[in-house]
């Protein structure tokens, strides 16, 4: 288990990368440090999703981005009744899906 | 640079095809393609074949060694070309350059995909597979749910109403009931579309295209010995690529189809042409509001206005500037490989004034936006008649 969430910072030109990338999108720098994304962000959109991929059994399945204080964004499940923009949301670590035989966690993001 | 013609074009009905297999698909529409182009008894150079997940979908790999011998065009060289839905652009891109560059006289471009035979929540997933892996595909993100995002960001920031989204889908599917190849043949009303079950909110069944089986072919020379083989070649008078990020959260303003904008750009540059100077064009409309988006992005109308354009009937076929006269992917149907290759075929018909009920009058030149991953990869092409 993961306690916070985290993104990548450039150690050449400071921007936030989330996911990684083997080089920076700004400068192509390639070192990076690991930096905590903070404990709230706020969601920007989502959808409820009915036609489900296989591997996922939550139905409607809710999905959204959100943004961090520091203006790093992230897609990711959300749960909660009530779903609408602008929302305050929380990333907590929990299981997302089954991938062949394996349950693979990661954040999800909940009021 | 040598200027490349379109020479020969052909295509399979699209829909769910049963009992023909992917290698049939493909074969049906290459020799109608090499029968168009009068090149029957001639010897090709290269081959290219757009597809998707044929390893996936129907267990059949390097399917491009696998069509030259059906078609008994070996020794030809052969290439499997993958850029997910935009593979069939770049199957016609990967052709072009090679005819441009000299190196090769005579080129097949086919695309297709099996599709139907798989159930759709396994489609569905394979599908998936092309967003990011570790921070897309493991929420459980499909394409309809990353369309249905940006539709939320679209009707938030330039005013695009549900009812937008259905009259795209309404013109397209009118527009197919004219096209014998389309997959889905069936007049559809503004409130049919509009109370159609949901797929991933705010988009509905009808704003998105289906899955299809079907394949596509287009024979391509150099254009200076094009009317050798053709009464009506129609040159590629320019084209473009362009990329943006993987993860669609990280793009500076996530309502912004920026690889759009600049594969039409480069596209207009090398044709010498504006916007303005287009007579029909082929979106990649997978679900509604790409029609919309890349109408605009494309630099057809300005940003915000391109629903208003379709209100006022700019995009019918007997519009300023018809979009889609073949149905486009909600209609004609959408077999990932083929999609590409299909729209410049619609477009090369369009401009040799073969395309019967729905011929946009007069048209002399066509743009295509082929919209790889969710708008990730982007393939354009422009086409011209040939006078």
């Amino acid at each position: 288990m993961q306690e916070r969430m985290t993104g990548f910072r450039c150690k050449g030109c400071s921007r936030l990368h989330y996911p990684r990338h083997a080089r920076c999108l700004s400068c192509k720098g390639t070192d990076f440090e690991e930096v905590e994304l903070g404990n709230e962000c706020k969601l920007l959109t989502y959808t409820k999703l009915y036609a489900l991929p296989e591997g996922i059994e939550m139905s409607p399945l809710l999905l959204g981005i959100v943004e961090f204080p520091n203006g790093v964004r992230a897609l990711g499940q959300l749960t909660g009744d009530d779903i609408k923009v602008g929302l305050r949301l929380r990333p907590r670590w929990g299981k997302l899906r089954t991938l062949g035989e394996k349950d693979i966690y990661g954040f999800r993001f909940e009021q | 640079m040598r200027d490349v013609a379109i020479i020969g074009c052909g295509m399979t009905k699209f829909g769910r095809l049963e009992g023909k297999g992917l290698m049939d698909l493909l074969a049906e529409a290459s020799l109608r393609a090499i029968d168009d182009a009068g090149a029957g008894d001639r010897d090709f150079d290269a081959v290219y074949v757009a597809n998707f997940a044929a390893g996936e979908l129907t267990r059949q790999t390097a399917i491009a060694s696998a069509l030259v011998d059906q078609l008994s065009l070996l020794p030809a060289a052969a290439d499997r070309v993958e850029n997910g839905p935009a593979s069939g652009g770049s199957a016609v891109k990967m052709g072009l350059l090679a005819v441009a560059s000299g190196a090769y006289d005579l080129v097949l471009v086919a695309g297709g995909e099996k599709m139907t035979h798989v159930n759709t929540n396994i489609i569905t997933d394979i599908v998936a597979t092309l967003s990011q892996p570790d921070v897309e595909y493991v929420h459980g993100v499909t394409l309809p749910s990353l369309a249905a995002m940006f539709t939320r960001l679209y009707m938030q920031h330039h005013g695009v109403t549900e009812k937008h989204l259905a009259m795209v889908a309404a013109k397209n599917h009118a527009n197919a009931l004219k096209n014998p190849y389309a997959h889905l043949q069936k007049a559809v009303t503004i409130e049919g579309i509009m109370n159609s079950v949901m797929i991933a909110d705010p988009l509905r069944l009808y704003h998105c295209c289906p899955i299809s089986d079907g394949a596509a072919a287009v024979v391509l020379c150099p254009a200076d010995v094009a009317k050798k083989y053709s009464d009506a070649p129609v040159r590629i008078a320019g084209f473009g690529q362009a990329t943006d990020t993987h993860a669609v959260h990280e793009r500076e303003d996530p309502t912004v189809l920026k690889a759009v904008q600049l594969a039409s750009k480069q596209a207009f540059e090398m044709a010498g042409l504006r916007p303005s100077d287009i007579d029909v064009a082929e979106l990649h409309d997978a679900f509604a509001i790409l029609e919309i988006a890349q109408s605009e992005d494309a630099g057809f109308f300005r940003k915000g206005e391109g629903a208003k354009a379709l209100e006022e009937g700019k995009t019918a076929i007997d519009g300023e500037l018809p979009i889609n006269p073949s149905g486009g992917l909600k209609a004609r149907g959408h077999p990932i490989g083929a999609t590409g290759v299909a729209q410049i075929i619609e477009l090369a018909w369009q401009l040799r004034g073969e395309a019967k009920e729905r011929q946009v009058s007069g048209a002399k030149r066509a743009y295509c936006c082929n919209f790889g991953g969710f708008g990730n990869n982007v393939v354009t092409h422009i086409l011209e008649r040939m006078d």
